[in-house]
């Protein structure tokens, strides 16, 4: 099931939090090594970690995270105006709708088979999402191999500045574009795939 | 031209691009802006034998791609092999860092340089469940390669090889290719990957020493190979089991 999870979502989707805040500890500094903070031993949690982001999680039946990503306000300091503004040629694109995507996740107990299809399935919800909040533009900083893979998925996505160095890895900042053709463009690379509606219990308590 | 906006102009046209003619005319003219001679954009196979849609883009010199074919590089090829070592662009100057090069290695790129291709850069462009592919930039032989321009090469690189998949119709045939062995066969297949006997593998997923046996011949059946190492090597291909699968054990 997808959750959407802001300040104003009740205690349901705490299970799904804590398994997030886990597993992004798992990914980005067990996995990756990525300079993050820890909190208590067992979460990675940022100063962006805050009241205004927006988390997307998909979740197995027992509210366990599968794959998550953050979503942060153009509007407030995000990562590419505070950390990677120089990922950018002109001004990193900012406004009500436009958001950044950050701490893209896939689980890693996933088997590979699963990768896939869960990856396909937050992808779709970003976009789902986007077009039912009235986003147009998604940004993001990606390392070379994953930029690879978002090109592929067939969306409207364009390179804002020339890629860098950042230890060992390089880094390139992306603009995407949300239409009402993008599921049409995310079907033709073979990445659409919705989640039906009764599934998303957490989307409904959102919006009431 | 700024470095940044001959990116820009190539992804515009990249993105329109309906031919590969038209793709290739707009690749000359970002090497043009660049001040490289040579680009090719290629799937790593051998074009003279292995079929179905796969992408080969290049103005390389003919009796290149030639000799290439016959001596069946496209597996080989050492700049190729590089690519698996690499998640994002890296100069031909860096390959014997990046891989053991053999006597026929240091033979090809001796090759290279006397039909006039110097020195290049190479951005690998791997997707997933995916032939391996790359797109390379090069300049005449005894000229200096451009640095400044090798991250521009990468996005042109990275949207050119999209460009490309887009017009070929490799993207389509990526959604075929849906998991074809069942949960257990994949279980019976990671631990033969692991290196466990049959014997093993029964003792492990808790059945009977003959389910095994039957789990992986019908594995091996489906897809069309005969021996224990080629299916878990198809399996790796697939994404059905992955090397962190098998190596974390």
């Amino acid at each position: 099931m997808v959750l959407l999870i802001d300040s104003s979502t009740g205690s349901i989707s705490d299970v799904a939090f804590r398994s997030m805040f886990a597993a992004r500890k798992s990914v980005f500094i067990d996995l990756l090594k990525w300079d993050l903070p820890v909190l208590e031993g067992r979460y990675e949690i940022d100063q962006f970690d805050d009241a205004h982001a927006r988390y997307l999680i998909i979740t197995d039946l027992d509210h366990q995270h599968l794959a998550s990503a953050r979503l942060l306000p153009t509007t407030r300091p995000h990562i590419l105006d505070s950390i990677f503004p120089a990922l950018c040629e002109g001004e990193p694109p900012q406004g009500p709708a436009v958001w950044e995507i950050t701490r893209f996740c896939l689980d890693r107990r996933l088997r590979s088979a699963e990768r896939r299809q869960v990856r396909d399935q937050l992808v779709t919800a970003l976009a789902a999402h986007a077009l039912e909040t009235g986003i147009d533009t998604y940004t993001g900083v990606a390392e070379m191999g994953w930029l690879q893979q978002i090109l592929s998925f067939g969306w409207d996505c364009r390179a804002i500045g020339e890629p860098l160095r950042s230890g060992g890895s390089l880094l390139g900042a992306l603009e995407i574009t949300i239409t009402p053709n993008t599921p049409v463009e995310l079907a033709a690379g073979g990445v659409w795939s919705p989640l039906s509606i009764h599934e998303m219990p957490a989307r409904s308590a959102v919006n009431a | 031209m700024p470095r940044l906006a001959i990116a820009e102009v190539f992804v515009q046209n990249a993105k329109v691009a309906t031919t590969a003619d038209a793709l290739r005319a707009s690749l000359l003219q970002s090497c043009e802006a660049m001040g490289v001679r040579y680009f090719a954009l290629t799937h790593h196979i051998n074009f003279n034998h292995d079929g179905g849609p796969a992408v080969r883009l290049h103005n390389y010199p003919p009796s290149w791609e030639e000799w290439f074919d016959q001596n069946e590089l496209g597996r080989s090829d050492p700049i190729h092999r590089a690519c698996h070592k690499a998640s994002f662009g890296f100069p031909w100057a860096a390959v014997p860092d990046m891989i053991k090069l053999t006597p026929d290695d240091r033979c090809v790129l001796d090759r290279a340089y006397l039909v006039g291709i110097g020195e290049g850069f190479t951005i690998p462009a791997s997707i997933p469940g995916e032939i391996l592919g790359s797109c390379s930039f090069a300049v005449d032989a005894g000229q200096p390669f451009p640095e400044e321009f090798h991250y521009v090469c990468q996005l042109v690189g990275g949207f050119a090889f999209e460009a490309a998949r887009r017009l070929s119709g490799v993207r389509d045939m990526s959604i075929d290719h849906a998991a074809i062995l069942t949960d257990r066969q994949r279980d019976c297949v990671l631990w033969a990957a692991r290196g466990k006997t049959d014997w093993e593998i029964a003792v492990i997923l808790g059945v009977s020493h003959e389910t095994v046996i039957q789990h992986l011949k019908h594995a091996r059946e489906r897809y069309g190979v005969q021996k224990r190492a080629m299916l878990a090597v198809r399996a790796l291909f697939d994404g059905l089991i992955s090397f962190s699968d098998i190596l974390k054990h």
